[in-house]
């Protein structure tokens, strides 16, 4: 038996596991009324590209969510377009040597949510994101952007800070894509 | 202003600087926040001037857009 489809009692060859494509390198549950959370560990030679979810929770607002990467707070580049649900004009939205990746991800009283692509974060290379979400909110927007961190800094580990009020008990899973 | 911060599973008061990095956060957002807001008000401003001029919803999509 190959993969991906396996029977009960089937013997589990290296190569099957070897071509599993995702492997969870980390859960983060968030505290309450958190204006930042940063997970370490995140990224390592394991792994070229991520994968990092957030779900769950509650904002205490509509809000954007941020992300660093370790302590760099300069050189984040990043352009997205979003639009609010109310209406169909789409809106640019630019970052030019800013202080952080705004709008990584979002949220509102009803939850948190974040979809981002990382490549080469450990890596002494820039680092790449796409990311996209949506805000659980009727007056909210859908969002996806992309860019990069101009620096060539191996990062182990991220921050996502709120862009207003405060975020809780969401949770942050990370990924890494087998390379 | 007052920030807790977590740092895996660790809350805890912000730092000085580190309520500085989460400001500056807050900062860079709202500046997004205010230039997508200026565009979409300028976009607004500029299809109602080609409708006075004359033009319908499907000819002003046709040259500037939906």
């Amino acid at each position: 038996m190959t993969f991906p489809v396996f029977a009960s009692g089937d013997v589990l060859n290296a190569s099957d596991m070897n071509a599993v494509g995702w492997w969870l390198v980390k859960t983060q549950t968030i505290g309450a009324a958190v204006a930042s959370v940063t997970v370490t560990g995140a990224f390592s030679a394991d792994y070229d590209n991520y994968l990092i979810l957030l779900s769950g929770g509650t904002a205490s607002t509509d809000m954007n969510i941020n992300m660093t990467l370790g302590s760099t707070a300069t050189g984040y580049y990043k352009f997205g377009y979003f639009g609010a649900y109310s209406g169909t004009t789409v809106s640019g939205a630019n970052g030019n040597n800013a202080t952080s990746w705004v709008g990584v991800g979002g949220g509102a009283t009803n939850g948190l949510y974040s979809w981002c692509h990382l490549s080469d974060p450990f890596a002494s290379d820039r680092t790449l994101f796409s990311s996209m979400f949506a805000q659980p909110s009727t007056t909210g927007n859908g969002v996806q952007q992309s860019g990069f961190l101009d620096n060539a800094t191996s990062y182990t580990a991220f921050t996502f800070t709120t862009s207003t009020g405060t975020m809780s008990a969401g949770t942050v899973r990370v990924y890494g894509y087998r390379n | 202003m007052t920030y807790k911060v977590q740092i895996d599973d660790e809350v805890r008061d912000a730092t000085a600087d580190e309520a500085a990095r989460i400001d500056a956060a807050h900062a860079d957002a709202e500046a997004q926040s205010q230039a997508a807001a200026n565009a979409a008000a300028a976009a607004a401003s500029g299809r109602a001037k080609l409708a006075a001029l004359g033009l319908t919803d499907d000819e002003i999509n046709a040259l500037v857009g939906a």
